[in-house]
Protein backbone atom coordinates (compact mmCIF):
# COMPACT_ATOMS: atom_id res chain seq x y z
CA UNK A 1 0.00 0.00 0.00
CA UNK A 2 1.17 3.49 -0.59
CA UNK A 3 0.97 3.78 -4.37
CA UNK A 4 -1.71 6.40 -4.16
CA UNK A 5 -0.49 7.93 -0.94
CA UNK A 6 -0.39 11.66 -0.59
CA UNK A 7 2.37 11.79 1.96
CA UNK A 8 5.28 11.56 -0.44
CA UNK A 9 7.04 14.54 1.12
CA UNK A 10 7.30 13.04 4.58
CA UNK A 11 10.35 10.93 5.18
CA UNK A 12 9.76 10.38 8.89
CA UNK A 13 12.94 12.20 9.51
CA UNK A 14 12.84 15.21 11.77
CA UNK A 15 14.82 17.41 9.37
CA UNK A 16 12.48 16.70 6.46
CA UNK A 17 9.54 17.12 8.78
CA UNK A 18 10.19 20.80 9.30
CA UNK A 19 10.97 21.27 12.96
CA UNK A 20 14.48 22.37 13.89
CA UNK A 21 15.95 18.97 14.55
CA UNK A 22 19.55 20.06 14.88
CA UNK A 23 20.52 19.53 18.51
CA UNK A 24 22.55 22.71 18.61
CA UNK A 25 19.68 24.77 17.29
CA UNK A 26 17.28 23.39 19.88
CA UNK A 27 19.85 23.88 22.63
CA UNK A 28 20.35 27.49 21.50
CA UNK A 29 16.60 28.04 21.38
CA UNK A 30 16.11 26.73 24.90
CA UNK A 31 19.17 28.66 26.16
CA UNK A 32 17.88 31.89 24.65
CA UNK A 33 14.53 31.43 26.32
CA UNK A 34 16.26 30.86 29.64
CA UNK A 35 17.96 34.21 29.06
CA UNK A 36 14.63 35.90 28.41
CA UNK A 37 14.92 36.21 24.61
CA UNK A 38 11.45 37.19 23.42
CA UNK A 39 12.16 36.21 19.82
CA UNK A 40 13.08 32.67 20.89
CA UNK A 41 9.85 32.47 22.87
CA UNK A 42 7.94 33.70 19.82
CA UNK A 43 9.48 30.90 17.74
CA UNK A 44 8.20 28.32 20.19
CA UNK A 45 4.75 29.93 20.01
CA UNK A 46 4.82 29.87 16.20
CA UNK A 47 5.80 26.21 16.11
CA UNK A 48 3.33 24.90 18.63
CA UNK A 49 0.30 27.17 19.04
CA UNK A 50 -1.65 25.67 16.13
CA UNK A 51 -0.71 22.11 17.08
CA UNK A 52 -1.91 22.65 20.63
CA UNK A 53 -5.15 24.15 19.35
CA UNK A 54 -5.85 21.22 17.02
CA UNK A 55 -5.05 18.72 19.77
CA UNK A 56 -7.34 20.53 22.19
CA UNK A 57 -10.13 20.89 19.66
CA UNK A 58 -10.06 17.23 18.60
CA UNK A 59 -10.07 16.07 22.22
CA UNK A 60 -12.74 18.46 23.50
CA UNK A 61 -14.65 19.49 20.33
CA UNK A 62 -14.78 22.93 21.90
CA UNK A 63 -13.04 25.78 20.06
CA UNK A 64 -13.11 28.11 22.99
CA UNK A 65 -11.68 25.50 25.34
CA UNK A 66 -9.00 24.78 22.74
CA UNK A 67 -8.06 28.49 22.56
CA UNK A 68 -7.83 28.64 26.34
CA UNK A 69 -5.67 25.55 26.25
CA UNK A 70 -3.20 27.18 23.85
CA UNK A 71 -2.71 30.08 26.25
CA UNK A 72 -2.37 27.82 29.29
CA UNK A 73 0.03 25.38 27.67
CA UNK A 74 2.29 28.02 26.18
CA UNK A 75 2.43 29.91 29.46
CA UNK A 76 3.35 26.71 31.28
CA UNK A 77 5.94 25.69 28.68
CA UNK A 78 7.59 29.11 28.37
CA UNK A 79 7.61 29.41 32.13
CA UNK A 80 9.32 26.06 32.49
CA UNK A 81 11.85 26.87 29.77
CA UNK A 82 12.68 30.18 31.42
CA UNK A 83 13.47 28.30 34.62
CA UNK A 84 15.67 25.82 32.76
CA UNK A 85 13.40 22.89 33.60
CA UNK A 86 13.83 21.12 30.23
CA UNK A 87 17.00 19.09 30.57
CA UNK A 88 17.01 17.63 27.08
CA UNK A 89 16.28 20.29 24.40
CA UNK A 90 15.72 17.59 21.76
CA UNK A 91 12.59 16.60 23.63
CA UNK A 92 11.01 20.02 23.31
CA UNK A 93 8.09 18.78 21.15
CA UNK A 94 7.41 15.87 23.52
CA UNK A 95 7.56 18.27 26.46
CA UNK A 96 5.01 20.61 24.87
CA UNK A 97 2.75 17.67 23.98
CA UNK A 98 2.97 16.21 27.48
CA UNK A 99 2.13 19.57 29.05
CA UNK A 100 -0.84 19.96 26.72
CA UNK A 101 -2.08 16.46 27.49
CA UNK A 102 -1.97 17.06 31.25
CA UNK A 103 -3.77 20.38 30.99
CA UNK A 104 -6.45 18.93 28.71
CA UNK A 105 -7.09 16.13 31.21
CA UNK A 106 -7.41 18.70 33.98
CA UNK A 107 -9.70 20.79 31.83
CA UNK A 108 -11.96 17.83 31.04
CA UNK A 109 -12.19 16.98 34.72
CA UNK A 110 -13.25 20.53 35.48
CA UNK A 111 -15.39 20.83 32.37
CA UNK A 112 -17.74 23.76 32.31
CA UNK A 113 -17.19 24.85 35.87
CA UNK A 114 -17.33 28.40 34.62
CA UNK A 115 -19.37 28.10 31.47
CA UNK A 116 -19.27 31.09 29.17
CA UNK A 117 -22.51 32.99 29.22
CA UNK A 118 -21.70 35.53 26.53
CA UNK A 119 -22.05 34.93 22.80
CA UNK A 120 -18.92 33.57 21.21
CA UNK A 121 -18.45 36.45 18.80
CA UNK A 122 -18.12 39.21 21.38
CA UNK A 123 -14.73 40.61 22.36
CA UNK A 124 -12.56 37.88 20.90
CA UNK A 125 -8.90 38.38 21.63
CA UNK A 126 -6.71 39.07 18.62
CA UNK A 127 -5.11 35.63 18.45
CA UNK A 128 -8.53 33.98 18.37
CA UNK A 129 -9.47 36.16 15.42
CA UNK A 130 -6.24 35.27 13.65
CA UNK A 131 -6.85 31.57 14.31
CA UNK A 132 -10.35 31.90 12.91
CA UNK A 133 -9.03 33.65 9.80
CA UNK A 134 -6.33 31.03 9.22
CA UNK A 135 -8.72 28.17 9.75
CA UNK A 136 -11.30 29.92 7.60
CA UNK A 137 -8.76 30.32 4.80
CA UNK A 138 -8.01 26.60 4.83
CA UNK A 139 -11.71 25.73 4.85
CA UNK A 140 -12.26 28.09 1.92
CA UNK A 141 -9.48 26.39 -0.05
CA UNK A 142 -10.93 23.01 0.81
CA UNK A 143 -14.32 24.18 -0.44
CA UNK A 144 -12.81 25.20 -3.77
CA UNK A 145 -10.88 21.94 -4.03
CA UNK A 146 -14.01 19.90 -3.31
CA UNK A 147 -15.82 21.61 -6.19
CA UNK A 148 -13.25 20.11 -8.54
CA UNK A 149 -13.98 16.58 -7.37
CA UNK A 150 -16.68 14.38 -8.82
CA UNK A 151 -19.88 13.86 -6.90
CA UNK A 152 -19.08 10.29 -6.02
CA UNK A 153 -15.62 11.20 -4.72
CA UNK A 154 -17.19 13.89 -2.54
CA UNK A 155 -19.68 11.35 -1.33
CA UNK A 156 -16.89 8.93 -0.42
CA UNK A 157 -15.06 11.66 1.51
CA UNK A 158 -18.22 12.72 3.33
CA UNK A 159 -19.13 9.16 4.27
CA UNK A 160 -15.57 8.69 5.53
CA UNK A 161 -14.92 11.93 7.38
CA UNK A 162 -18.40 12.97 8.51
CA UNK A 163 -20.38 9.76 8.78
CA UNK A 164 -17.37 7.77 9.94
CA UNK A 165 -18.10 4.82 7.69
CA UNK A 166 -15.50 2.22 6.81
CA UNK A 167 -14.57 1.42 3.18
CA UNK A 168 -16.62 -1.79 3.26
CA UNK A 169 -19.76 0.05 4.38
CA UNK A 170 -19.23 2.79 1.79
CA UNK A 171 -18.67 0.16 -0.88
CA UNK A 172 -21.94 -1.55 -0.01
CA UNK A 173 -23.82 1.75 -0.05
CA UNK A 174 -22.40 2.85 -3.40
CA UNK A 175 -22.23 -0.49 -5.15
CA UNK A 176 -18.44 -0.39 -5.46
CA UNK A 177 -15.68 -2.77 -4.41
CA UNK A 178 -13.99 -1.87 -1.11
CA UNK A 179 -10.58 -1.59 -2.79
CA UNK A 180 -12.03 0.86 -5.28
CA UNK A 181 -13.48 2.96 -2.47
CA UNK A 182 -10.15 3.04 -0.66
CA UNK A 183 -8.22 3.96 -3.79
CA UNK A 184 -10.67 6.69 -4.75
CA UNK A 185 -10.65 8.06 -1.22
CA UNK A 186 -6.85 8.30 -1.17
CA UNK A 187 -6.77 9.87 -4.62
CA UNK A 188 -9.46 12.40 -3.66
CA UNK A 189 -7.55 13.32 -0.49
CA UNK A 190 -4.33 13.65 -2.47
CA UNK A 191 -6.08 15.84 -5.02
CA UNK A 192 -7.43 18.14 -2.32
CA UNK A 193 -4.03 18.33 -0.63
CA UNK A 194 -2.26 19.05 -3.93
CA UNK A 195 -4.78 21.75 -4.86
CA UNK A 196 -4.26 23.45 -1.53
CA UNK A 197 -0.47 23.25 -1.85
CA UNK A 198 -0.71 24.71 -5.37
CA UNK A 199 -2.76 27.65 -4.10
CA UNK A 200 -0.30 28.23 -1.31
CA UNK A 201 2.71 28.21 -3.60
CA UNK A 202 0.95 30.46 -6.14
CA UNK A 203 0.10 33.10 -3.59
CA UNK A 204 3.35 32.69 -1.71
CA UNK A 205 1.25 32.40 1.41
CA UNK A 206 1.92 29.93 4.12
CA UNK A 207 -0.53 28.65 6.59
CA UNK A 208 1.01 28.28 10.01
CA UNK A 209 3.00 25.14 10.56
CA UNK A 210 2.23 23.67 7.12
CA UNK B 1 4.61 6.12 14.96
CA UNK B 2 6.17 7.23 11.68
CA UNK B 3 4.83 8.88 8.56
CA UNK B 4 4.40 5.64 6.65
CA UNK B 5 2.28 4.20 9.44
CA UNK B 6 0.25 7.44 9.57
CA UNK B 7 -0.55 7.10 5.87
CA UNK B 8 -1.09 3.35 5.71
CA UNK B 9 -3.37 3.21 8.74
CA UNK B 10 -5.48 6.28 7.78
CA UNK B 11 -4.48 7.82 11.07
CA UNK B 12 -5.50 11.47 10.38
CA UNK B 13 -9.07 10.55 9.47
CA UNK B 14 -9.41 8.14 12.39
CA UNK B 15 -8.03 10.81 14.70
CA UNK B 16 -10.50 13.38 13.35
CA UNK B 17 -13.31 10.90 13.98
CA UNK B 18 -12.11 10.09 17.50
CA UNK B 19 -11.46 6.46 16.58
CA UNK B 20 -7.90 5.98 17.74
CA UNK B 21 -7.16 4.18 20.97
CA UNK B 22 -5.70 6.34 23.74
CA UNK B 23 -2.19 5.11 23.06
CA UNK B 24 -2.55 5.55 19.27
CA UNK B 25 -3.86 9.05 19.85
CA UNK B 26 -0.91 9.95 22.09
CA UNK B 27 1.54 8.49 19.57
CA UNK B 28 0.01 10.40 16.65
CA UNK B 29 -0.07 13.64 18.60
CA UNK B 30 3.58 13.23 19.56
CA UNK B 31 4.33 12.59 15.89
CA UNK B 32 2.51 15.61 14.47
CA UNK B 33 4.02 17.84 17.13
CA UNK B 34 7.27 17.10 15.30
CA UNK B 35 6.15 16.49 11.69
CA UNK B 36 4.97 19.43 9.59
CA UNK B 37 3.80 17.24 6.72
CA UNK B 38 1.57 14.96 8.79
CA UNK B 39 0.27 17.99 10.70
CA UNK B 40 -0.67 19.67 7.43
CA UNK B 41 -2.54 16.53 6.32
CA UNK B 42 -4.38 16.48 9.63
CA UNK B 43 -5.40 20.12 9.25
CA UNK B 44 -6.66 19.40 5.74
CA UNK B 45 -8.65 16.41 7.01
CA UNK B 46 -10.24 18.54 9.73
CA UNK B 47 -11.07 21.33 7.27
CA UNK B 48 -12.55 18.74 4.89
CA UNK B 49 -14.61 17.29 7.71
CA UNK B 50 -15.98 20.71 8.59
CA UNK B 51 -16.72 21.71 5.00
CA UNK B 52 -18.37 18.39 4.09
CA UNK B 53 -20.51 18.58 7.20
CA UNK B 54 -22.06 21.79 5.95
CA UNK B 55 -22.58 20.72 2.36
CA UNK B 56 -26.00 19.43 1.33
CA UNK B 57 -26.27 15.70 1.44
CA UNK B 58 -27.45 13.51 -1.44
CA UNK B 59 -28.64 10.24 0.00
CA UNK B 60 -27.79 7.01 -1.73
CA UNK B 61 -29.33 3.60 -1.47
CA UNK B 62 -27.78 0.17 -1.89
CA UNK B 63 -26.73 -0.53 -5.45
CA UNK B 64 -25.77 3.05 -6.11
CA UNK B 65 -29.19 4.42 -7.05
CA UNK B 66 -29.22 8.07 -6.14
CA UNK B 67 -32.19 10.20 -5.26
CA UNK B 68 -31.23 12.60 -8.01
CA UNK B 69 -31.66 9.88 -10.61
CA UNK B 70 -35.01 8.97 -9.09
CA UNK B 71 -36.25 12.55 -9.20
CA UNK B 72 -35.30 12.69 -12.88
CA UNK B 73 -38.10 10.25 -13.51
CA UNK B 74 -40.54 11.97 -11.14
CA UNK B 75 -42.13 14.24 -13.79
CA UNK B 76 -42.78 11.23 -16.04
CA UNK B 77 -44.29 9.34 -13.12
CA UNK B 78 -46.48 12.32 -12.26
CA UNK B 79 -47.69 12.61 -15.89
CA UNK B 80 -48.56 8.93 -15.95
CA UNK B 81 -50.42 9.23 -12.67
CA UNK B 82 -52.38 12.22 -13.96
CA UNK B 83 -53.26 10.32 -17.12
CA UNK B 84 -54.54 7.41 -15.07
CA UNK B 85 -56.62 9.67 -12.82
CA UNK B 86 -58.14 11.51 -15.76
CA UNK B 87 -58.76 8.24 -17.56
CA UNK B 88 -60.56 6.68 -14.66
CA UNK B 89 -62.57 9.83 -14.05
CA UNK B 90 -63.63 9.89 -17.69
CA UNK B 91 -64.49 6.21 -17.56
CA UNK B 92 -66.44 6.58 -14.36
CA UNK B 93 -68.29 9.50 -15.84
CA UNK B 94 -69.20 7.52 -18.94
CA UNK B 95 -70.33 4.60 -16.80
CA UNK B 96 -72.56 6.83 -14.73
CA UNK B 97 -74.03 8.37 -17.87
CA UNK B 98 -75.20 4.99 -19.03
CA UNK B 99 -76.07 3.62 -15.61
CA UNK B 100 -77.80 6.42 -13.69
CA UNK B 101 -79.00 4.03 -10.97
CA UNK B 102 -75.49 3.06 -9.98
CA UNK B 103 -74.46 4.45 -6.65
CA UNK B 104 -70.87 3.33 -6.48
CA UNK B 105 -68.48 6.13 -5.88
CA UNK B 106 -65.70 6.99 -8.23
CA UNK B 107 -62.80 4.75 -7.46
CA UNK B 108 -59.76 6.67 -6.42
CA UNK B 109 -56.56 5.64 -8.04
CA UNK B 110 -53.61 6.69 -5.99
CA UNK B 111 -50.73 7.91 -8.09
CA UNK B 112 -47.77 5.62 -8.18
CA UNK B 113 -45.17 6.67 -5.76
CA UNK B 114 -41.65 5.58 -5.88
CA UNK B 115 -42.06 2.58 -3.66
CA UNK B 116 -38.35 2.23 -3.30
CA UNK B 117 -38.12 5.75 -1.96
CA UNK B 118 -41.14 5.53 0.31
CA UNK B 119 -40.40 2.19 1.86
CA UNK B 120 -36.69 2.02 2.29
CA UNK B 121 -35.41 5.61 2.44
CA UNK B 122 -33.33 6.11 5.55
CA UNK B 123 -34.23 9.10 7.72
CA UNK B 124 -32.01 12.11 7.23
CA UNK B 125 -29.85 13.52 10.00
CA UNK B 126 -32.32 16.39 10.29
CA UNK B 127 -35.09 13.92 10.95
CA UNK B 128 -33.03 11.99 13.47
CA UNK B 129 -32.14 15.26 15.21
CA UNK B 130 -35.76 16.22 15.81
CA UNK B 131 -36.52 16.29 19.48
CA UNK B 132 -39.47 16.61 21.81
CA UNK B 133 -39.00 18.93 24.81
CA UNK B 134 -38.03 16.99 27.92
CA UNK B 135 -40.84 16.75 30.41
CA UNK B 136 -40.90 19.08 33.37
CA UNK B 137 -43.07 18.99 36.46
CA UNK B 138 -42.87 22.00 38.75
CA UNK B 139 -41.53 21.16 42.16
CA UNK B 140 -42.86 22.94 45.21
CA UNK B 141 -39.98 23.87 47.48
CA UNK B 142 -40.39 23.96 51.22
CA UNK B 143 -39.18 27.14 52.83
CA UNK B 144 -38.02 30.34 51.20
CA UNK B 145 -36.91 30.24 47.60
CA UNK B 146 -33.43 31.52 46.78
CA UNK B 147 -32.74 33.80 43.84
CA UNK B 148 -31.54 30.98 41.60
CA UNK B 149 -34.62 28.84 42.14
CA UNK B 150 -36.91 31.81 41.69
CA UNK B 151 -35.29 32.59 38.33
CA UNK B 152 -35.56 28.94 37.39
CA UNK B 153 -39.22 28.67 38.38
CA UNK B 154 -40.18 31.79 36.42
CA UNK B 155 -38.19 30.63 33.39
CA UNK B 156 -39.90 27.25 33.45
CA UNK B 157 -43.28 28.94 33.28
CA UNK B 158 -42.20 30.08 29.82
CA UNK B 159 -40.93 26.56 29.12
CA UNK B 160 -44.30 25.02 29.95
CA UNK B 161 -45.90 27.36 27.41
CA UNK B 162 -43.37 26.16 24.80
CA UNK B 163 -41.75 29.61 24.89
CA UNK B 164 -38.19 28.28 24.92
CA UNK B 165 -36.64 31.55 23.77
CA UNK B 166 -38.41 33.32 26.59
CA UNK B 167 -37.14 30.78 29.11
CA UNK B 168 -33.46 31.20 28.26
CA UNK B 169 -32.67 34.48 30.08
CA UNK B 170 -34.14 33.24 33.37
CA UNK B 171 -32.33 29.91 33.06
CA UNK B 172 -29.04 31.69 32.36
CA UNK B 173 -29.60 33.80 35.45
CA UNK B 174 -30.30 30.68 37.52
CA UNK B 175 -27.11 29.04 36.23
CA UNK B 176 -25.09 32.14 36.98
CA UNK B 177 -26.46 32.33 40.52
CA UNK B 178 -26.00 28.62 41.16
CA UNK B 179 -23.70 26.94 38.64
CA UNK B 180 -23.76 23.51 40.29
CA UNK B 181 -27.44 22.66 39.91
CA UNK B 182 -27.87 20.03 37.21
CA UNK B 183 -31.51 20.78 36.45
CA UNK B 184 -30.72 24.40 35.60
CA UNK B 185 -28.11 23.39 33.04
CA UNK B 186 -30.25 20.58 31.70
CA UNK B 187 -33.27 22.69 30.90
CA UNK B 188 -31.10 25.52 29.61
CA UNK B 189 -29.55 23.00 27.25
CA UNK B 190 -33.02 21.83 26.24
CA UNK B 191 -34.09 25.39 25.43
CA UNK B 192 -30.97 25.96 23.36
CA UNK B 193 -31.59 22.69 21.53
CA UNK B 194 -35.23 23.51 20.85
CA UNK B 195 -34.22 26.93 19.46
CA UNK B 196 -31.52 25.37 17.24
CA UNK B 197 -28.60 26.80 19.20
CA UNK B 198 -26.87 23.46 19.19
CA UNK B 199 -23.40 24.73 20.12
CA UNK B 200 -24.73 26.27 23.34
CA UNK B 201 -26.87 23.20 23.95
CA UNK B 202 -23.74 21.04 23.76
CA UNK B 203 -22.02 23.15 26.42
CA UNK B 204 -25.03 23.00 28.75
CA UNK B 205 -25.54 19.26 28.42
CA UNK B 206 -21.85 18.55 28.94
CA UNK B 207 -21.94 20.62 32.07
CA UNK B 208 -25.03 18.68 33.21
CA UNK B 209 -23.18 15.40 32.68
CA UNK B 210 -20.13 16.64 34.56
CA UNK B 211 -22.29 17.32 37.63
CA UNK B 212 -23.05 13.57 37.78
CA UNK B 213 -26.66 13.93 38.88
CA UNK B 214 -28.41 10.59 38.42
CA UNK B 215 -31.71 12.23 37.44
CA UNK B 216 -30.32 14.32 34.63
CA UNK B 217 -27.06 12.75 33.45
CA UNK B 218 -28.69 9.96 31.47
CA UNK B 219 -31.14 12.28 29.77
CA UNK B 220 -28.35 14.78 29.10
CA UNK B 221 -26.43 12.15 27.09
CA UNK B 222 -29.51 11.61 24.93
CA UNK B 223 -30.18 15.28 24.24
CA UNK B 224 -26.47 15.91 23.77
CA UNK B 225 -26.64 13.28 21.02
CA UNK B 226 -29.52 15.23 19.45
CA UNK B 227 -27.45 18.41 19.55
CA UNK B 228 -24.56 16.62 17.86
CA UNK B 229 -26.97 15.36 15.20
CA UNK B 230 -28.04 18.96 14.62
CA UNK B 231 -24.34 19.75 14.19
CA UNK B 232 -24.09 16.68 11.89
CA UNK B 233 -21.35 15.27 14.12
CA UNK B 234 -22.36 11.66 13.70
CA UNK B 235 -19.48 10.04 15.56
CA UNK B 236 -20.04 12.22 18.64
CA UNK B 237 -23.78 11.55 18.47
CA UNK B 238 -23.15 7.79 18.35
CA UNK B 239 -20.93 8.06 21.40
CA UNK B 240 -23.63 9.84 23.40
CA UNK B 241 -26.36 7.49 22.22
CA UNK B 242 -24.29 4.53 23.37
CA UNK B 243 -23.94 6.23 26.76
CA UNK B 244 -27.70 6.81 26.86
CA UNK B 245 -28.76 3.17 26.51
CA UNK B 246 -27.67 1.91 29.94
CA UNK B 247 -28.48 5.15 31.79
CA UNK B 248 -31.72 6.53 30.45
CA UNK B 249 -34.56 4.02 30.45
CA UNK B 250 -37.03 6.50 29.01
CA UNK B 251 -34.98 7.33 25.93
CA UNK B 252 -33.07 4.06 25.57
CA UNK B 253 -35.38 2.64 22.91
CA UNK B 254 -35.18 5.75 20.74
CA UNK B 255 -31.42 5.89 21.27
CA UNK B 256 -31.10 2.29 20.05
CA UNK B 257 -33.26 3.01 17.03
CA UNK B 258 -31.25 6.09 16.07
CA UNK B 259 -28.01 4.12 16.42
CA UNK B 260 -29.50 1.47 14.17
CA UNK B 261 -30.41 4.09 11.56
CA UNK B 262 -26.99 5.75 11.73
CA UNK B 263 -25.21 2.47 11.21
CA UNK B 264 -27.22 1.44 8.14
Amino acid sequence: MGGTGYNSACAGDKEAAGLPSDTNHLRNLVDHIRQGDAEAEAEVVRQFARRIFVMGFVRTRDREAARDLVQDVLMAVIGALRKGQLQDPERLAAFVHGTARNLINNQLRNAGRHPPLEPLTEDLPQDCIIEQLEHGERVRMVHQALEKLGEEDRKILRMTLVDGRKPGEIAAALGLAPDVVRTRKLRALKRVTDLIQKKLSRTGATLPHS
Amino acid sequence: MNCREVEEQDVPERYALGRLTDSERDEFEQHYFECDSCFSQLQTALALQEELRHQPRVRTQAGGTSLRRMWFWAPASAALALFLVVGVWWYAGRKQQFAPQATSSTPVVKPETSGQLASSAAPSLEELARVQPPAYSPVVLRGAEDEAHESFRKAMQHYLKNDYTGAIPGLRAAVKANPDTASFHFYLGACYLLTNQSDWAIKSFRKTISLENSTYSGQAHFYLAKAYLQEKDVSAAERELQATVPLDGGNAAEAREILHQLRK
